[in-house]
């Protein structure tokens, strides 16, 4: 920050935009012209020439001129794009041509932004058009610095100056000091990079914290196994062939047992190698039973986190994700990583310590021998390494190919009226057919692979195996330092180490899976909401209900506002209509009111408060909104209704749902305000449909009610009725009701036609018609095309 | 601004049902435009105006109605105004205009629909939800950064794919079945 300072100190006057450094040759360039850069206001970069190619340029701003420079292409540079690394530095210190252009400021009315598919041309316009020119073109890129000096230049023509302020440093994306990587979130500093999987990991162990006890018994048993399973070789091999069928005395005595009793001997043998597996069994179901009451509570506990985070979100994450891949979250990214932890980890820990053991015991038993059976296990290891990547590679195509199936799936359910309607179910299982070979051709190209690496395991298994008998047999034959029990044994042990070598070949896998799905998991339960309540809140007991918007810009994405320098009042009490043609905003303005969003510039205020500031009891307890889509959940007809307020009685459900004229087709279905409705109970009407939502914001009480299209998909005897119902209904509210149909804001004390995102016409019903604007051309066209009809 | 004419007069009339009508009439028809109708000029500014008989736009939008499948057909002439009212049609380039003029039309399309195309990759690298590309393209080399889901790699057809950046700058892939196996396994995590 304090070198930045420096650096624009050293500028004085002028600044350019994200804070970019100037290369000498473009001050050169501007030298030559008779300039320097302090001479401007602003300057902005742009990226591409006249003819679409990547380059360097700049557009500065002055008071009186406005100059262009565009560098001449040098083929060999790189462009970054945001999110590279990299993306500040300065390439261009070579000196090279600059093609410039100088525009009068006082003959150029407006800098207007034509917007491409990829970026954009700055147009100067002039008078009468003729002169208009092309001042730059870049790429979307540089979209928002163009954006700003279009303001800019604005308000340099409206006022003759430009207020400091609005030459304030725009919030430029940040990129991690330490790697460069781009921050996925401006607000939240967090690298993905740095905050790297060990953190991860030791996130996902908090969640087992309180299961420790259980977690420690798991373990033992885990252990008891592996120690069991190191015993067993030497029980079915040294201690059967070379003590007791081998007839070895001594072996007798150590055990308590006379000599030359070797039935006995074998009993006992049998009957510990019994007793041992019986142990090995019971140790398992113990262990299996633990895991079985861990991992689904661990794994409700995560699904309940990432749930409740989800909640939390703003409607614009909602709609910027896929509901699909949202579902997968919830559902299975839990599975998956407390699958890893509950199971995976232990088993791990103790394929480690088998391993180990098995090769120290090997070691001590015969080197050479302990040498040929382990020495694949490194070369496996290396190999299958070599080849992980790919093997993944063929689980991702799988997973995308499976995803398009289900999503085609998906579709075509949705669509199913239309795909009827128009006899396309031929066609539609073509399209079908061409997703589901696919998935097929991911899922055999995965399962080729698979198993190379399947065969590469066992080969070496059984490599290993053969080269033990083998070398084996000749110490036994010719050296005759080896005894036959002792062979059987370290057989037994190489066995032994298949299970564990088997496990590897699938953890690393198995590993990254559950880091990635707890990465994707915490990234929702971490995220930030765009919406959030502020730090110690305003909360009014009783709203009054005033509605302000003062300069409100808004867009859904970046760059491309919907609403412009939208201002408009309600009072408390109210009823404020909004017309304006299908895309101009309306719900827009709706959705800032009730805070589903924020506006990027400007406020909207609630009884003179800025609703950023508002609690949320006090909004969401206030603003009640009837919408063009109505939602009904799954549960009954009265519980829908009763949504917002859980305290209200079936009398109160019963009196708003006769506003709504709700009541009547209610108490007709056949079991009443009990039927079970939503999207596995009874069918209703769009029409139905809307009247319970409207009893739902009735019985709401709102002091603020939204309608937006509220009565859109009812038949006109039922809006009749609706619109009697809302006349009762908006005395001592401010309503604010958004419509198509006139006649539903005949009762509006005032109007506001919005247009392209913009308030064009304000007043009363008589003051519109008296401007003869739209509205009055709407009301004309509504009702004359009605009267032809008839 | 001021120099439309067309139904400048319109707001000092009565409201008339007949003209309203004969607007919305206009614009359920298709107006078409050829060498005979209509003269595009080239600007001095960089822009292109138009003028048709006794109407003249100072500076019109050229828009491709399928940039992708047919960019030579079907080019809708647009008002330069935030509206973009649509002025007329040119049904094909080849032939329904002279070649200066299409020259000129094309130009401005290059603008407008101004899409590198990718014609090696470097390398791909995808990490926690992006993906990291380094490719050589018409323009130069690129180093961009797309998001890792379904809208950032689009199949225009089935071995043309269009792939949209963070700041929604543009990139094709004409035929990815043209590129080396190399650079195929790269991009075999969007295939």
């Amino acid at each position: 920050m304090k070198e930045r300072k420096t650096a624009e100190s050293e500028n004085k006057a002028v600044r350019v935009y994200g804070g970019e450094k100037l290369p000498k040759d473009f001050e050169r360039c501007l030298k030559e012209l008779g300039f320097a850069p302090q001479d401007f206001i602003y300057i902005i970069p742009v990226d591409l020439n006249e003819d679409c190619e990547f380059t360097t340029g700049f557009v500065c701003l002055g008071k009186e001129k406005l100059v262009s420079c565009v560098a001449a292409v040098m083929p060999n540079e790189i462009r970054y794009f945001k999110g590279s690394a990299n993306i500040n530095a300065v390439s261009a210190e070579a000196i090279r041509d600059w093609k410039t252009e100088e525009f009068e400021v006082d003959r150029v009315n407006e800098i207007k932004i034509e917007r491409t598919v990829g970026g954009g041309v700055l147009a100067a316009l002039t008078d009468e058009g003729k002169e208009d020119a092309v001042v730059a073109v870049f790429s979307n890129r540089k979209m928002g610095a163009a954006i700003k000096l279009e303001k800019l230049y604005k308000e340099l023509k409206e006022k003759g100056e430009i207020p400091t302020e609005q030459l304030e440093e725009e919030k430029s994306d940040e990129y991690c000091p330490k790697c460069g990587t781009m921050y996925p979130d401006k607000e939240r500093k967090i690298c993905p990079r740095c905050m790297n999987q060990k953190s991860i990991f030791i996130r996902v162990m908090g969640y087992l914290k309180p299961h420790w006890k259980k977690i420690v018994i798991e373990f033992m048993c885990y252990l008891t196994t592996a120690l069991l399973n190191l015993v067993w070789p030497y029980l079915s091999g040294t201690v059967l062939y070379d003590k007791v069928l081998g007839k070895d005395d001594a072996f007798l005595g150590s055990v308590g047992l006379n000599a030359g009793d070797y039935m006995t001997a074998l009993l006992l043998i049998v009957a510990t190698m019994v007793v041992t597996k019986i142990t090995i069994q019971v140790v398992g179901i113990i262990q299996g039973v633990l895991t079985a009451t861990i991992s689904p509570v661990l794994v409700r506990d995560m699904k309940n986190d990432v749930f409740k985070a989800m909640g939390r979100l703003s409607i614009s994450f909602y709609n910027s994700r896929q509901t699909g891949s949202l579902m997968t979250r919830v559902l299975s990214d839990a599975d998956e990583v407390m699958g890893f932890f509950t199971d995976g980890l232990p088993y791990f820990i103790i394929n480690i310590f088998t391993i180990t053991a098995t090769a120290i015991i090997m070691f001590k038993m015969n080197v050479t021998l302990a040498i040929m059976a382990l020495v694949f296990m490194p070369i496996t290891f290396f190999i299958s390494w070599c080849m992980l990547p790919r093997l993944w590679h063929r689980f991702g195509r799988r997973h995308r190919a499976r995803r398009t199936l289900n999503s085609r799936i998906n579709d075509n359910l949705m669509g199913a009226r239309v795909v009827k309607a128009f006899g396309q179910e031929d066609n539609e299982v073509g399209r079908f057919e061409k997703a589901n070979n696919r998935y097929r051709d991911a899922e055999m190209a995965l399962v080729a692979y698979d198993n190379k690496f399947y065969q590469l395991y066992h080969a070496a298994e059984n490599l290993a195996g053969l080269l033990v008998w083998l070398i084996g047999a000749y110490l036994i034959l010719i050296k005759k330092e080896f005894s036959l029990g002792l062979l059987i044994t370290f057989t037994g042990y190489v066995n032994q180490l298949n299970g564990p070598m088997d496990f590897f070949s699938h953890f690393i896998r198995w590993f990254t899976n559950c880091m990635n799905a707890a990465e994707r998991m915490f990234e929702i339960i971490d995220a930030v909401p765009e919406v959030a309540e502020c730090e110690d809140p305003v909360r009014i007991e009783k709203l009054n209900g005033d509605v302000e918007l003062r300069n409100v810009t808004f867009g859904y994405e970046e760059h491309k506002p919907v609403l412009k320098n939208v201002s408009f009042k309600i009072k408390g009490g109210e009823m404020l209509g909004i017309v304006g043609r299908s895309g101009a905003g309306k719900t827009t303005i709706v959705n800032l009111i009730s805070r589903l969003y924020d506006p990027n510039e400007g406020t909207v205020l609630i009884d003179g408060v800025d609703v950023k500031n508002l609690s949320f009891d006090t909004l969401r307890g206030n603003v009640a909104m009837v919408s063009q889509e109505s939602y009904i959940f799954i549960g009954s007809v009265a519980d829908n209704i009763r949504y917002a307020r859980k305290d209200a009685t079936n009398e109160e459900i019963i009196r708003a749902a006769v506003l709504a004229s709700a009541h009547d087709f209610i108490c007709k279905m056949p079991d009443g305000y009990d039927t079970i409705i939503g999207s596995t109970g009874r069918m209703l009407s769009g029409g139905e449909k809307q009247r319970i939502s409207i009893a739902r914001a009735i019985l709401a009480n709102p002091k603020i009610l939204i309608l937006d299209e509220a009565t859109a998909s009812v038949d006109t005897e039922t809006e009749t009725a609706i619109q009697q119902s809302i006349n009762m209904l908006i005395k001592g509210r401010t309503t604010i009701s958004i419509a198509h149909r006139l006649s539903t804001l005949r009762d509006a004390d005032r109007l506001v036609v919005i247009d392209d995102g913009k308030v064009t016409e304000e007043g009363t019903h008589s003051e519109l018609l008296a401007q003869k604007g739209t509205y009055y051309k709407l009301r004309e066209l509504q009702t004359k095309a009605l009267a032809l009809r008839d | 601004m001021e120099n439309k004419n067309v139904n400048k007069n319109g707001e000092n009339e009565e409201f008339d049902l007949a003209q309203m009508e004969e607007e919305t009439a206009q614009m359920l028809r298709l107006r078409y435009l050829n060498r005979d109708n209509a003269v595009f000029e080239r600007t001095k500014g960089g822009f292109v105006s138009l003028k048709i008989g006794d109407e003249f736009y100072p500076r019109v939008g050229v828009y491709a109605s399928f940039p992708f499948a047919d960019p030579e057909k079907y080019i809708s002439i647009r008002e330069a105004t935030e509206k973009a009212k649509e002025i007329g049609i040119i049904m094909d380039l080849n032939a329904d205009v002279d070649a200066e003029t299409k020259k000129m039309l094309k130009e401005q399309m290059a603008v407008r629909y101004f899409t590198p195309v990718i014609k090696k990759i470097n390398s791909i690298k995808d990490e926690y939800g992006f993906a990291y590309w380094d490719v050589e393209t018409s323009n130069g080399r690129c180093k961009f950064t797309i998001r890792m889901n379904s809208s950032s790699v689009v199949y225009l057809t089935d071995t043309r794919l269009l792939i949209t950046d963070l700041d929604e700058n543009r990139f094709e892939i004409p035929d990815f079945t043209k590129l080396t196996a190399k650079e195929l396994k790269k991009l075999d995590l969007f295939l």
